[in-house]
């Protein structure tokens, strides 16, 4: 599903180039669940923001889909972004103006999906993470557990088939922790989704099946997990 | 999505409620001025709209060039109407003249008792008047009821107030100037307050002819009060037209080396805006004050527009999250702009909703400045509706576009990162702003300055009489009233208060002037025209004019001596004033003596320059007498005036007004102009400050984590303050230099209207410059004061 060719990223201050990736090449088949691994600084973010087409490499090529992404246009990407990839951030980024229906409702109206399946798709989300009676609260009247739920509902709502976590759990505590947690790997194992997390956690990156060690934009490992 | 657009717009708004007000605040005033400035223009621009064939109507105006000077009337010959119907057949379909008058009219009941006296301005006009401007006429026609001597038209509500009732007006007459009865054979609807064309008395054309004047057949007369109005032929060009000009007026003037006839065709549409011809209704409207209203307009717009700009940019980092996590969620940036153009809409309509409010307050004081009845009415007036429509979605683009580019153009990845600082390109473009608006501000605070220092200096200037306490009481001018004279004068030179009176044709000031050529000395004529004004023995001591040579005019009842104005003898050269003294001087066919020389004084509104004058008396010319008052018995002894001339004069109407009104009315518009700026500028700097206030607020509230860490570190509160406060003075000083330059040559061009005026000097540059630097200090200071003293622990312990 994605395929990464000698990926290289470097940001030139004073002509001097500062490499955050190196020649990173790997490929990630759907049905995968890949932790990101290794110390601050590393370029775990901006790796996951290549796959994200949130930013761009500065060299290398990047196929996604079987499809040359490398360097698309707003359009494609936003048609990318509104039925293949969710995101789920570390600060979960709600819109604070939105109540939670409304969040998850969001990616929805600009799928343009219909109301009656709007409506519906919600209520299952909200019903599947036991947020029903939160459903017309703001963000800041939620906890940070309920509110990286409401992101990873969000993320859900327009049924894409991969899902991107830059430290999903970095801003909770263990227990909630272990609930999103052990939510991704059922979304993994049932509904197929392909999940790659950037983490810090030993114990989080046990959860899926693959961990990619990077130190100094280089991929220094690529383990499997039992 | 419009719909949660619409709702995600009012949480937002309700959220920064702070900024919200300050947004809606200055938007609605903005507005609100914009819409009042509108609807004055709509109504100056509709004046003398909706005749028949109103592209074909044309005034015939006359011109004369003289050796040192060119200059125009409204009025023409009186035998050019049936001249030029003669010899432009070919171009006109109609040549109708129209003359302006006034007189006394009454009207007795049944019993020939008198019931109604009044004193009215008339007009008499030919039949074909009424061919070429179609009035609605409500009974009787143009033909049948002008074609006879003596018959009258009434608009219907001057036959309701002579006759109660304008259905039962026709068939009745009523009595002119104590002379002639008038039929009255047609009714027609009354003017709008919008027409040049305030005809309420109609008198029949042939009626003035058979008062037999003189003049009537003289081609080297012209009064601003005969007018010729024609209608070109379908297909007829105007300037075909005037073409054949030079041969009429070659045919019909005498060539003299004095001054050189001209004529010309000025249309319709263009008498309500030119301030030079004037009109009957003597309401103008210079299409150079519309513009400059309008601009104005456009300022206060963009003030408020800058305002909104600045916050909403400012505003937008914190809103970078946001879009960073719709475009991740398949925003368009397309979609993006909409919704944040929705917000800016909301805002806008709030305001216009507020602004039709303050719109709705402010119209009455706008009514009385302009002193007519301007309306606020969606519904008469569609094309109000149409131009708020245009203004909001106006101010929406041009308040909203730029704060939604810049928002919806945030990348993505920096978003979410939270690395959007407020020191990208906004930053900058806001100074710039700032700039832009405050340099308006202080252009207007100059420009209010200059013109209220003008304007204290037009009424403190000496005007080389004493116009104060003086009262112009009309006289009339029939032989029956003249041989009345005397006893009038007699009687009120005994009424406790008063000090001096004077019969004269017009006060030293006045806009009633007669211009004539003359001969000095017996020499040829003279290159320039002299203005002539009549009074009797006691004309300067009543108006405080000064001799400096020779002595003033004795008692005489026809010209006899002569007194001259300095102007006079500086333009024939005599540099010795005593030279003057005895030499002749022939003007109006007479011959008199020069016996004295009056000190210059201003004869016209001060942005003209002193006439060459002659000054005789002649009884037969008089109209007023000017009544020298004791300015601590002005009230009584009016009364007693006036009691005194209706008992001289039972059979006509008194009038008087007071000289320093005539004076004060000269500068209507300049008074009108002062209003308006004063209240323009305060608007914009109310507007352009509390956009001050809303930027430092945000400024302070973005940087309290920095402040208290700065305190942390051993900062004093001044020190914080003044970090606050510096680059705010810094710009509005910036704007200061902006402004003077773009001020300078804005009052500098207005004062040169003026012929005497102030010396424009730096004391309102300064002043604007203190005024606004100050008020930003203060405004800044509030608002960083507050931030400098908050409290540490809570700054820091946020996030
Ligand atoms: N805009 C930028 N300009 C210059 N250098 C940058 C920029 N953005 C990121 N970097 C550098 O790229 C490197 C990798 O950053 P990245 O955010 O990917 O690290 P990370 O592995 O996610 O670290 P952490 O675990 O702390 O989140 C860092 O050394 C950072 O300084
Ligand atoms: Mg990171």
């Amino acid at each position: 599903m994605i395929q990464l060719n000698n990926i290289e990223k470097y940001y030139a201050n004073k002509g001097i180039k500062n490499y955050v990736l190196r020649l990173v090449t790997t490929t990630i088949k759907q049905g995968e669940f890949v932790s990101i691994m290794g110390p601050s600084g590393a370029g775990k973010s901006t790796l996951l923001n290549i796959i994200g087409m949130l930013e761009e490499p500065t060299y290398g090529s990047y196929e996604f889909l079987g499809e040359d992404v490398t360097s698309l246009n707003e359009r494609k990407r936003i048609e990318l972004y509104r039925n293949h990839i969710g995101f789920v951030f570390q600060a979960y980024h709600l819109i604070d103006e939105m109540t939670v229906y409304e969040n998850i409702e969001a990616p929805l109206l600009y799928k343009k999906v219909g109301s009656s399946e709007r409506a519906s798709r919600i209520a299952d989300l909200l019903d599947r993470f036991n947020i029903v009676a939160k459903k017309d609260l703001f963000p800041n009247q939620l906890s940070g557990g309920q509110q990286q739920l409401v992101g990873i509902a969000r993320a859900l709502a327009a049924q894409p088939s991969i899902i991107l976590a830059d430290e999903p759990t970095g801003n909770l505590q263990s227990a909630q922790a272990e609930e999103i947690m052990t939510l991704f790997k059922k979304l993994n194992q049932e509904d197929g989704i392909t999940i790659i997390q950037v983490t810090h956690s030993e114990k989080n990156a046990q959860y899926g099946n693959r961990i990619l060690h990077i130190a100094d934009g280089v991929v220094k490992e690529d383990v499997a997990v039992g | 999505m419009f719909k949660l657009n619409l709702k995600i717009a009012w949480r937002n708004l309700w959220k920064n409620k702070g900024y919200t007000f300050i947004n809606i605040l200055g938007l609605s005033i903005g507005m609100a001025s914009c819409i009042l400035i509108f609807i004055f223009i709509r109504y100056q621009l509709s004046f003398d709209e909706g005749f028949k064939n109103e592209d074909r109507i044309y005034r015939v105006i006359s011109g004369w060039t003289t050796p040192d000077n060119f200059f125009e009337s409204a009025g023409t010959p009186r035998p050019l109407p049936a001249a030029m119907r003669n010899d432009f057949k070919q171009q006109f379909d109609k040549v109708a003249a129209i003359q302006a008058g006034g007189g006394i009219i009454k009207v007795k009941d049944e019993s020939g008792k008198e019931r109604i006296k009044t004193s009215e301005s008339v007009h008499y006009a030919e039949p074909d008047f009424f061919e070429i401007l179609s009035f609605k006429w409500l009974e009787g026609n143009p033909r049948q009821s002008l074609s006879q001597p003596n018959t009258v038209v009434l608009s219907d509500e001057m036959a309701d107030k002579l006759f109660g009732d304008w259905h039962k007006a026709v068939g009745k007459s009523i009595n002119f100037q104590n002379k002639v009865d008038l039929k009255v054979t047609g009714i027609i609807e009354k003017s709008p307050d919008n027409s040049s064309f305030p005809l309420k008395v109609i008198i029949s054309y042939k009626t003035y002819l058979n008062q037999a004047r003189p003049e009537s057949t003289n081609w080297g007369t012209v009064s601003s009060t005969s007018e010729c109005y024609v209608l070109l032929k379908e297909g007829a060009s105007i300037e075909d037209a005037s073409k054949s000009l030079p041969q009429f007026i070659t045919k019909y003037y005498q060539r003299d080396n004095v001054s050189k006839e001209s004529h010309r065709f000025q249309q319709l549409r263009d008498i309500h805006y030119n301030a030079d011809l004037g009109n009957f209704a003597n309401k103008v409207m210079p299409k150079k004050e519309l513009y400059g209203l309008a601009i104005i307009g456009a300022f206060l717009l963009l003030t408020a527009c800058i305002n909104f700009i600045n916050l909403a940019t400012a505003q937008a980092v914190s809103r970078g999250k946001e879009v960073g996590v719709r475009k991740v969620m398949g925003s368009l940036r397309r979609q993006l702009i909409v919704q944040f153009l929705t917000e800016t809409l909301t805002i806008t309509v709030v305001s216009l909703l507020v602004g039709c409010v303050l719109t709705e307050v402010a119209l009455p004081g706008m009514q009385s400045l302009f002193k007519d009845h301007i309306s606020f009415s969606i519904i008469e007036h569609p094309i109000i509706f149409v131009f708020m429509v245009v203004l909001v979605l106006l101010v929406s683009f041009l308040a909203g576009f730029y704060p939604a580019m810049v928002m919806s153009g945030y990348s993505p990845a920096l978003a979410i990162k939270n690395k959007i600082t407020a020191n990208t390109a906004g930053l900058s473009l806001r100074k710039i702003l700032v700039v832009v608006q405050f340099a308006i501000t202080i252009i207007l605070i100059i420009g209010t300055l200059v013109v209220l220092r003008q304007m204290s200096y037009m009424r403190e200037k000496p005007l080389g009489f004493i116009p104060t306490a003086v009262a112009l009481v009309d006289v009339p001018y029939d032989s029956m009233a003249i041989t009345r004279y005397h006893t009038l004068q007699d009687q009120i030179n005994k009424i406790p208060g008063v000090l001096s009176t004077s019969y004269c044709s017009a006060a030293p000031s006045s806009d009633f002037n007669n211009e004539s050529n003359f001969r000095y000395n017996g020499t040829v004529r003279s290159t320039f025209q002299a203005n002539t004004k009549t009074g009797d023995e006691n004309y300067f001591k009543t108006f405080g004019l000064e001799i400096i040579a020779g002595k003033g005019l004795s008692k005489s009842d026809t010209l006899k001596d002569i007194v001259v104005n300095e102007t006079m003898l500086k333009k024939l050269n005599v540099v010795n004033y005593n030279d003057a003294i005895g030499k002749t001087i022939r003007i109006n066919d007479k011959t008199g003596n020069i016996i004295g020389v009056v000190k210059d004084f201003n004869n016209m509104s001060l942005h003209e320059p002193i006439s060459p004058i002659v000054i005789n008396s002649n009884k037969e010319s008089y109209n007023t007498i000017a009544v020298k008052l004791d300015s601590k018995s002005i009230l009584p002894a009016m009364r007693a005036i006036e009691k005194t001339w209706n008992t001289v004069l039972p059979e006509y109407v008194y009038g008087s007004t007071f000289m320093d009104d005539k004076i004060s009315e000269y500068y209507q518009t300049e008074k009108i102009m002062g209003a308006l700026f004063k209240v323009f500028a305060g608007v914009i700097i109310f507007i352009s400050f509390i956009g001050l206030f809303g930027l430092i607020s945000f400024v302070a509230t973005q940087r309290t984590r920095e402040v208290a860490i700065r305190k942390v570190l051993g900062a004093s509160t001044l020190e914080l303050v003044k970090m606050l406060n510096g680059s705010f003075l810094l710009m509005v000083f910036l704007a200061n230099l902006v402004a003077w330059p773009l001020a300078y040559l804005f009052v500098a061009k207005w004062l040169a209207t003026f012929t005497y005026r102030i010396d424009l000097n730096i004391w309102p540059f300064v002043f604007a410059m203190i005024i606004s630097m100050v008020i930003t200090l203060i405004t800044v200071s509030i608002r960083s004061y507050k931030a400098a003293v908050a409290n540490t622990i809570d700054a820091l312990k946020y996030e």
